[in-house]
């Protein structure tokens, strides 16, 4: 517990995603199952049912070959920092925003499953647990212990690793650290990116690579009209890819994206 | 004073509602949930004590090097490990849940293990002088492969078949200026990914394909070509044909093709993957040495391809599945079985493979569970020996597949993968790179038993670099594009390698969202006349199976898009023709 008298720095945890280098292996979408407990899909789960905390969509600039192009575009919670919507409208408190990091968190136990949060979200990043999280026989041995599973009925969504996050407040204390800094730590898909196009950093810390990349002129974030500012950004040298950014929701109209 | 019935009633509706603008209501609804937290249906993950343990993956040649993290002895998450020099600690979708394999649903627990080595030994007996013991080996130049060619040779008309790889020859991604791949997924599972990745800044990416691939999507430029016609495209480039003929076979403008033959010529060393007609130049395909090997080993059956052998001879085959490979047309392997009886063993832990042909199918221990050898990747132009380390226990009922091929032909079973380290490190060349540390060291001065330990451990022997590496040729170590076969069927088969047998949770690629196409689905046009998610059955020439229809508009009319499982391999390759018809 940090005594009220304490300066504590906060942090403002963010990301960069470039989406010049993701090539839409979906191994972001992988490795955060695996590190928060997120259960294979239920036989009836759909695109629109599905449990993914980050999900990568497949856009196209619209025009057709030989003009055509496409990008992957990886979208998770954006960690809004003004107005969050879902905290606004959840009736049970069940979503706060950690002023020491900036972290946008759920709390499945308060969530009574209405959903207004899924409704108010402009980002479509939050997901409502359709089914009793099962896993198959023996496979729940591989369950990570630093994060508890959710049970039905609830919403959830991307919290930026909060197990990986304490994981690391730990060490630090255990290191004799302050608890009053920021820790250092890397979320799931971070550490998995093969190909490095998404970078996590303290926003505030201007001397931290993730700060300087979001400063940079090819940045952009999803929907900035409304407003919101997210804390994760986006990179991209086409223009085509940063006009996508206003649009509400990545890939058009349609069913939300295709395959390669 | 009297209180009357009304008054009662009315002070509890008051109070009713009035206490809905009191804290202490909502309190206790945010509360109300907590108990759900304890629901019986979740599963309570495992504690303990959390440390890091090595190995390889070995789900595909490239076997990046892997960090588990543990809980006690089990793995509950995997990542690449930092610092390797090939795989750069990059890791692949399927790779990050192949701690899953052991758990998945349809995994072979049982199998008839007596039985199965009754009738080797009976087929073994009754084979007659033109008739084979075929070993088919899905992974060649693995230290298991050396097992079955040894015994292969100790067996009367003993035969080591593998799908047409060679292991000799090694692409050098560094070397490239400009890649020309014709359909190679260069940057979606080719090789080794973290090379791959790593490399990239360093040549122009120019992919050939009618859809647009992951890779495509990457590349610096995409021609988007017809189906089946690559050999075309590297015959205009080569100047055996016209640019016009190439042009007006591939579809696309003479100009293109032109500008094309132009840049290859002049932003050399050129590597060209997916064609041997087009010559790559300047060692960017190089010869590669072999792993050391016993010496006493080299007395084993030299390696065959399935179709040197003449149809219908085939009397005994044993399938090693146990590590995924090229998988070979089940149609193309049948007729090579002679007619009468034949013997058909698959050793597998899915019977999703040749488990569905085969007579008796053994279960295998998965990755992670049993230690192997992986052989060097494509793109790894140095030999090298690296272990996939067993991190959970192999169920008892699993068979060796080197055993069960061992013991069919009398051949004494040793510490094979031992005996060969030993041998690596009498060769006394290379180096030892240990993952726990990033560190590498000269194998000379590492002594046998530390190297042993440190391969165990999570570590990777890389040979010497042979500057006097020959350039080579790519004939077979890249699968190259047919031709469109001639048929009345309306679409043109592409196939996506997009899944092999994997964790559930790669669910969250296909069904969960529309990243990746899933198992026993179809890609078409949105004006094939069919809706999305449609059932359908897709029908080839040599049959047909039932699918999922998944509309794309990325997909070109007269074009279907294939996810590439065993059943749909039995079917059809790329190129092929066929129909997408309501179920």
């Amino acid at each position: 517990m940090i005594s009220a008298n304490k300066q504590i720095r906060a942090a403002r945890y963010g990301m960069t995603i470039d989406v010049d280098r993701c090539n839409g292996c979906g191994a972001c979408m992988v490795a955060c199952s695996v590190e928060n407990n997120v259960p294979p899909a239920h036989e009836g789960a759909t695109d629109r049912k599905g449990l993914t905390w980050i999900r990568v969509y497949k856009v196209d600039n619209g025009e057709e070959y030989p003009n055509r192009r496409t990008a992957f575009v990886p979208v998770m919670c954006q960690h809004c920092g003004n107005e969050t919507p879902c905290v606004h409208v959840c009736p049970q408190q069940a979503v706060d925003v950690d002023p020491s990091t900036g972290v946008v968190g759920e709390m499945p136990q308060r969530c009574l499953g209405c959903r207004y949060c899924m409704a108010a979200c402009p980002y479509h990043a939050r997901y409502f647990n359709w089914w009793d999280p099962a896993w198959p026989a023996g496979m729940e041995k591989t369950l990570n212990p630093g994060v508890t599973p959710r049970m039905r009925g609830v919403v959830e969504k991307c919290n930026l690793c909060h197990g990986r996050w304490h994981a690391a407040k730990e060490q630090a204390a255990a290191a004799g650290k302050p608890d009053t800094e920021p820790v250092s730590y890397v979320p799931a898909c971070v550490e998995a990116c093969p190909t490095g196009a998404i970078h996590f950093g303290d926003l505030n810390d201007a001397s931290s690579a993730t700060a300087k990349e979001a400063a940079e002129p090819d940045s952009f974030r999803l929907l900035e009209k409304l407003n919101t500012q997210p804390k994760i950004y986006y990179r991209s040298k086409k223009d085509w890819v940063r006009g996508i950014a206003a649009a509400p929701r990545p890939g058009g109209a349609g069913k939300e994206n295709s395959r390669g | 004073m009297k209180t009357t019935r009304r008054e009662i009633m009315l002070f509890a509706g008051g109070s009713a509602v009035g206490v809905l603008f009191t804290p202490a209501p909502w309190r206790l609804l945010t509360d109300t949930a907590l108990w759900s937290e304890n629901w019986p249906g979740i599963p309570a993950p495992a504690r303990g004590e959390i440390r890091a343990r090595y190995t390889n993956c070995s789900l595909c040649t490239a076997g990046c090097a892997v960090r588990a993290r543990c809980v006690g002895d089990q793995p509950v998450a995997l990542s690449g490990a930092g610092g390797h020099p090939l795989s750069h600690g990059a890791l692949c979708a399927f790779g990050l849940a192949g701690h899953h394999l052991p758990y998945i649903p349809s995994r072979v627990k049982q199998g008839p293990v007596k039985e199965a080595a009754a009738a080797v030994a009976d087929g073994i007996a009754k084979c007659g002088p033109a008739e084979y013991v075929v070993t088919l080996d899905l992974r060649p130049a693995r230290t298991a492969s050396w097992t079955y060619r040894r015994a292969m040779a100790a067996v009367k008309n003993g035969r080591y078949v593998t799908p047409a790889v060679d292991s000799s020859v090694a692409v050098d991604l560094s070397k490239a200026r400009t890649v020309l791949s014709f359909g190679v997924p260069v940057l979606d599972g080719w090789g080794t990914p973290g090379n791959a990745i790593a490399a990239r800044p360093g040549f122009r990416l120019i992919q050939a394909e009618p859809i647009e691939s992951r890779t495509a999507s990457m590349a610096d430029q995409w021609l988007r070509i017809r189906p089946g016609s690559e050999d075309t495209l590297a015959q205009g480039l080569a100047g055996q044909i016209a640019h016009a003929a190439a042009a007006e076979g591939t579809g696309l403008a003479e100009r293109e093709i032109a500008a094309l033959a132009a840049q290859l010529e002049q932003n050399g060393p050129v590597l060209v993957l997916g064609s041997s007609r087009l010559e790559s130049t300047g060692r960017t395909i190089v010869s590669r040495r072999e792993t050391p090997v016993p010496a006493e080993w080299q007395k084993a059956a030299p390696v065959t391809d399935l179709a040197s052998l003449p149809d219908g001879s085939v009397r005994v085959l044993i399938i090693d599945e146990s590590a995924p490979g090229e998988y070979l047309p089940w149609k193309a392997i049948e007729k090579k079985l002679v007619a009468d009886n034949p013997v058909v063993v698959a050793l597998a832990w899915s019977r999703e493979g040749y488990g569905r042909h085969a007579q008796h199918v053994l279960p295998v221990g998965v990755y992670p569970e049993v230690a192997g050898d992986i052989p060097p990747a494509i793109d790894s132009v140095a030999a090298t020996f690296r272990l996939s380390v067993p991190l959970v226990p192999v169920p008892e009922a699993c068979v060796k597949p080197e055993e069960f091929v061992a013991a069919a032909a009398g051949l004494p079973v040793t510490d094979t993968l031992r005996e060969r380290a030993d041998a690596i490190h009498k060769a006394a060349r290379g180096t030892l790179f240990t993952y726990a540390d990033t560190k590498s060291v000269e194998l000379k001065d590492v002594k046998a038993d530390d190297f042993w330990k440190a391969l165990n451990a999570g570590g990777c022997w890389i040979d010497a670099p042979d500057d006097k590496a020959p350039a080579a040729r790519l004939t077979t170590a890249v699968a190259e594009l047919r031709p469109v076969e001639e048929s009345d069927l309306p679409l043109v088969v592409v196939l996506s390698h997009e899944l092999t047998p994997g964790s559930p949770i790669l669910s969250k690629l296909y069904q969960e969202s529309n990243l990746r196409l899933g198992p026993n689905c179809v890609a078409l046009h949105p004006s094939c006349g069919l809706e999305d998610g449609a059932k359908a059955v897709f029908e080839t020439l040599l049959g047909k199976c039932p699918v999922a229809v998944t509309l794309d508009a990325g997909i070109p009319p007269g074009l279907v898009q294939v996810s590439a499982s065993p059943a749909v391999l039995d079917l059809c390759a790329s190129g092929a023709r066929a129909k997408v018809g309501r179920a």
